[in-house]
């Protein structure tokens, strides 16, 4: 009896030893991975964005792809920006199947943030949406309608059914780019207009309508978390700037209102499935917290009041244990991916119409609420339309530099 | 007590943010095999096998192998109704080579995606500026007696379970003269995959 004492108190001592020991070791490991050098960023997304692209985290690189594109496409830099366009739906298109840094993300022990970024539904339809309308000023309004029809299908992953699929300008321009192709456009136009619960209705097709305006406007929508340990993924927008715009060229003036709301689809996308391993981290981390508190305390009483040694040691293991339970817990990451393509605009819309060959100049001017010219954001666009039968495609943002010549 | 330590150190900054630290080194694919980087849209081995079998439709048809002279093809863009952006010429170029590669003779493709230059080298040799082998007022430019177009199209499925996407690669040989299709062949593929929860 009193040679087991001796024995007893040793083994319970190796044990926190080692106990406290693997904690060290695990929250070691679990912290090493987080470190990485921070990328310099200077606000400026033209420099910001390729220097990202180039040097900074892969797990980023869509994120700034997306952004620098979309800031590309405002300074008429169309080339640069199909490019990186490119590379980011080659690697959108190919997510299938295992991924070792979505795996990680899954995990306990590492945030979400650490899989690779391809954006929210509505972050990836915008992606595919600026490439259609490249596509078009290419001469390719097939290829643009593969885009529209890419960036739909983008839009059905939602978990719930009701907003599947509703971007009405993806099936508008769907329907436009098949009329245009000689085919028939009408199953798409009816989509579109079946879509079509917020905004004024999109006007019939006018296949001989040669010059496209592809505008949007107002800031788009920007992510954050909430919840004890921000598992959950929230959307917030700013307040809008930016409620219409008109286009004046030739004497004509198309007044033009939006026709998708990424707000709404950002906020109507439905539930996650990662939303629920976030929870489940989150549930994990409560309760390793929670059990991790009870053992310590538990431990350290029994150690203090048992007045002798098999009860201290005892005591000290409940220690360690809790201390170990707790590291875990302080290891587990359920915080929501809140990584946004920023730079998005809230209001798509388009419109279409008849210019002869020849240079025209197109003002457009953005409206805020109550239909007022917001005179600092008008844009003076030269506009070249040509002689064959290829559209003019003219792509606007209130953010859009200007003067610009296409 | 050290040993664990030092294991949970080394095991932690070994995966500090890198993916593939050593690289992977360029690995050469058959075109026609199915790599390690793949998606459900039109790829490489879908070409290949497509255009094989159609290159061999061709080759088959009376029109062709028994034809009292060489039969002109001209390549009319194929249209892409999917979901997937492609270099449409890609298809018709593939079934040329082909055709060029393993039937040379049998039919010959007219360049009409050359005529500008063509015409331009004309117009010198009518203008004196460079010599002709022959009489360059005559046309010579051989008119097609068939076109070979085609189409892509596409049905996508996607829902929780995963994306599914069909594509249907029609092929057509038209008489010019008379506008009859005299041949049509198609190839189905169809694909599925699941992403990782974490993009779910």
């Amino acid at each position: 009896m009193t040679g087991g004492q001796p024995r007893l108190h040793r083994t319970m001592k190796n044990s926190v030893t080692a106990a406290l020991a693997a904690a060290f070791a695990l929250l070691v490991g679990g912290c090493a991975t987080e470190k990485e050098p921070p990328l310099a960023l200077t606000g400026d997304i033209r420099v910001d964005g390729p220097n990202a692209i180039d040097h900074g985290p892969a797990r980023d690189k869509l994120l700034w792809q997306y952004r620098t594109a979309a800031a590309d496409m405002r300074s008429g830099n169309y080339d640069q920006a199909k490019q990186y366009l490119d590379d980011a739906l080659l690697r959108l298109g190919g997510i299938y199947g295992k991924d070792k840094n979505a795996q990680k993300a899954r995990s306990y022990f590492h945030e979400e943030s650490r899989k690779t970024f391809i954006g929210e539904p509505y972050e990836r339809v915008m992606a595919y949406y600026y490439r259609g309308i490249i596509y078009w000023m290419d001469g390719e309004p097939d290829n643009a309608r593969a885009c529209f029809r890419s960036g739909q299908i983008e839009d059905s992953s939602s978990e719930g059914e009701q907003y599947n699929a509703d971007y009405v300008l993806l099936d508008y321009l769907d329907g436009l780019a098949t009329a245009k192709l000689a085919g028939d456009g009408s199953d798409a136009y009816n989509r579109a207009i079946a879509e079509d619960k917020q905004f004024a209705r999109p006007p019939p097709y006018d296949a001989g309508a040669n010059v496209l305006f592809f505008l949007e406007f107002s800031p788009g929508p920007r992510k954050y978390a909430t919840g004890e340990y921000r598992e959950e993924l929230r959307f917030s927008i700013p307040s809008p700037t930016v409620f219409s715009a008109a286009i004046r060229v030739e004497g004509q003036t198309i007044q033009v209102g939006p026709y998708d709301d990424l707000w709404f689809q950002a906020t109507t996308r439905g539930g996650r499935v990662m939303d629920h391993v976030l929870a489940n981290k989150a549930v994990f981390k409560k309760a390793t917290d929670v059990a991790g508190t009870a053992a310590i305390v538990g431990g350290a009483t029994t150690a203090i009041v048992s007045g002798n040694q098999t009860g201290e040691a005892v005591g000290l293991g409940l220690v360690a244990a809790g201390l170990i339970t707790k590291v875990f817990s302080s290891s587990t990451t359920p915080a929501a991916d809140t990584r946004a393509w920023d730079n998005l605009p809230r209001y798509l819309s388009f419109a279409a119409l008849r210019l002869a060959p020849g240079p025209h100049v197109a003002i457009i001017e953005f409206q805020g609420q109550g239909g007022a010219t917001l005179a600092n954001l008008t844009k003076t666009f030269t506009v070249n339309v040509p002689a064959d039968k290829r559209d003019k495609v003219v792509f606007v943002s209130d953010a859009s530099t200007t003067p610009q010549t296409l | 007590m050290l040993a664990a330590a030092a294991v949970g150190f080394l095991a932690g900054c070994a995966s500090t943010g890198v993916k593939n630290p050593s690289g992977v080194p360029v690995t050469e694919m058959r075109p026609d095999e199915r790599g390690f980087v793949a998606g459900t849209g039109v790829e490489s081995q879908d070409l290949v096998a497509v255009t094989d079998k159609m290159a061999r439709g061709i080759l088959a048809i009376p029109q062709v192998a028994n034809a009292q002279g060489t039969p002109r093809v001209v390549l009319d863009p194929v249209k892409n109704e999917t979901r997937f952006p492609i270099n449409k010429d890609i298809f018709l170029t593939r079934i040329r080579a082909q055709l060029n590669e393993k039937a040379a003779g049998k039919v010959l493709f007219l360049a009409r995606d050359r005529m500008d230059a063509l015409q331009h080298e004309r117009e010198l040799k009518r203008s004196g500026q460079v010599t002709s082998s022959s009489d360059p007022n005559v046309v010579e430019f051989k008119g097609a007696d068939f076109f070979l177009t085609g189409s892509l199209q596409g049905l996508t499925t996607k829902t929780s379970s995963g994306t599914s996407d069909y594509v249907l690669y029609a092929f057509q040989l038209i008489d010019a003269r008379t506008s009859d299709i005299i041949w049509e062949s198609s190839a189905e593929i169809k694909k599925q995959g699941l992403e990782d929860a974490a993009y779910r």
